[in-house]
């Protein structure tokens, strides 16, 4: 029997929101695919491109980075901010066709518990479907 | 400058001026005659080297010393927003400085100084039609016959010469960046140069030495327009012979795997600002354990590491300001098309911000500003990524 890919995915979250509420899924004892290692970080606009690609080029399946809803930031402004550089990384990858659709960015609430729960899962889910990153495979890269 | 007045700003009328000897004796002798007028303090322009074989940026106050300059030389060894950020970085000074610089040069200028790595405000730009420069490697093989085929230019009027840069065949921004004075040289008769205002700053300078612009530049803009859209149509095919080189993992290894990893094309590149780059820092290294594990996974692990991490994230870093100027072609030892790549790929990020660097000075960098409603794409992206139970 092919034995079942379970994938790496590395969560970039926001400390004031996207951590708690990944706090708040855990205390509530929520069902949560063990994929995702988190990295707290203090604003999601403080994820440079560079750790994206790290982390995408050393060959994480997939990269989710969460923060704070629209208009919700703990510093007023860094997930406005954080949008743009994540379409500017969006549009780098795509260009390069190193399949963009392993990055994902989603606002999750300190109360949203059941949604932080909701996104790991079902980015798994899409990421499963893609397989392991190729880069895995590339020994010239 | 002053950005609100540049903004608005849009040349009407030029000074038609009479070339004596040539164009470039012709633009020294108005800068002669501007520091004679204290107009300017001192002039940044591009210099003969004393060997004769290269061209170097001088800031000069002396009259006297104009001998070798070359205010339209035929190569670019050290881009010109560099040599104005040395100048400039720590502050405007007291001396007011013109500075003679190809468009591309002027744009990275304007991007520096929105970086805070230059300071304009006592600067006046003034930039001309630019052929486009030789290759450097092409040049310093055999300076004369350089200046020969660059003089031809302007002699025998061919501007979409093939001994130009690739960067500089496929430049549809060769014409009047956000400069304060131009010199138009397409258009216009053999004998004649216009002198273009493109700021309220550069008609100041204008009135001062007493020079009066009320020639028409409608024959100019003909020109400059036809020539553009003939470098329009190259650049598409360039773009389109890019895109495969740089599509998917396995292109992109066969492009870079010439890569030597000595980060040149980092090094001269005017936007790349940073005392230490990320990717000189120690926390780019890794441990001898961690690169055994990745040769574990991957069978192999190739050295120089990380080449590709290298130039995708200088990608995402600088291509938003990435001026098109060629520098880091023109240094890379292994001859990779670097600048027609980050070309191909700055036009498609700029695009998303609908940004275009050295537009003008008072435009704000895109990653430094926002607007709540934007980026419809990403919101949707952002929206599907869960669906609510």
């Amino acid at each position: 029997m092919k034995e079942q890919f379970t994938p790496k995915i590395v969560g970039f979250l926001c400390n004031w929101c996207s951590y708690a509420g990944a706090d708040l899924a855990g205390a509530a004892k929520l069902k949560i695919m063990p994929s995702l290692t988190v990295i707290r970080v203090m604003c999601s606009s403080r994820i440079d491109p560079n750790l994206v690609l790290t982390t995408l080029l050393l060959g994480a399946d997939g990269i989710l980075i969460a923060g704070c809803h629209p208009g919700d930031c703990h510093y007023e402004k860094g997930n406005y901010y954080a949008r743009r550089r994540f379409a500017l990384l969006k549009k780098v990858i795509k260009t390069l066709k190193i399949d963009p659709e392993r990055l994902q960015l989603s606002w999750v609430s300190a109360s949203e518990g059941k949604r932080y729960a909701e996104v790991v899962n079902q980015f798994t889910e899409k990421i499963k479907k893609l397989g392991p990153n190729p880069i895995q495979t590339k020994p010239y890269l | 400058m002053n950005t609100a007045e540049n903004e608005s700003y849009s040349p009407k009328k030029g000074a038609m001026i009479s070339i004596k000897d040539s164009i470039k004796e012709t633009v020294i002798s108005f800068f002669k005659e501007a520091l004679e007028k204290k107009i300017f303090d001192a002039i940044l322009i591009p210099v003969k080297v004393p060997a004769g074989d290269s061209y170097t940026w001088i800031l000069i106050e002396d009259v006297s010393l104009f001998k070798d300059a070359a205010p339209i030389s035929p190569i670019m060894p050290v881009q010109g927003a560099n040599a104005l950020s040395s100048l400039t970085r720590k502050g405007k000074g007291n001396l007011k400085i013109a500075a003679i610089m190809r468009p591309c040069e002027i744009r990275a200028a304007i991007e520096l100084s929105k970086l805070k790595q230059v300071d304009l405000e006592n600067v006046h730009l003034f930039s001309f039609d630019c052929p486009g420069a030789l290759p450097l490697s092409d040049y310093v093989k055999n300076p004369s016959k350089g200046e020969e085929i660059f003089e031809s230019f302007f002699t025998e009027n061919k501007w979409n010469e093939k001994s130009i840069k690739p960067i500089c065949k496929m430049c549809d921004n060769f014409s009047l960046p956000n400069c304060d004075l131009h010199f138009g040289i397409l258009g216009t008769e053999k004998d004649k140069l216009l002198l273009i205002p493109n700021s309220i700053k550069g008609e100041g300078v204008l009135n001062e030495m007493g020079i009066a612009f009320k020639n028409d530049l409608s024959e100019w803009k003909k020109k400059v327009e036809e020539i553009k859209e003939e470098k329009e149509k190259i650049k598409k095919e360039n773009y389109n012979n890019i895109q495969p080189m740089v599509e998917g993992l396995d292109n992109l290894a066969q492009t870079f795997a010439k890569c030597i990893g000595c980060h040149n094309c980092m090094s001269v590149c005017p936007i790349c600002y940073c005392r230490q780059c990320y990717f000189d820092s120690e926390v780019s290294k890794f441990t001898s354990d961690n690169y055994l594990l990745r040769a574990e996974k991957r069978g192999a692990i190739r050295f120089p590491t990380d080449i590709i991490l290298f130039q995708s994230g200088r990608m995402s870093h600088m291509s938003l300001s990435c001026v098109s100027c060629g520098m880091c072609e023109d240094v890379c030892p292994a001859s990779i098309p670097v600048a027609q790549i980050f070309s191909y790929v700055a036009d498609k990020t700029q695009k998303v911000f609908e940004y275009q660097p050295g537009r003008n000075v008072g435009e704000p960098l895109p990653l430094k500003e926002y607007k709540e409603e934007e980026l419809q794409e990403i919101k949707k992206l952002v929206n599907d990524s869960v669906s609510q139970e």
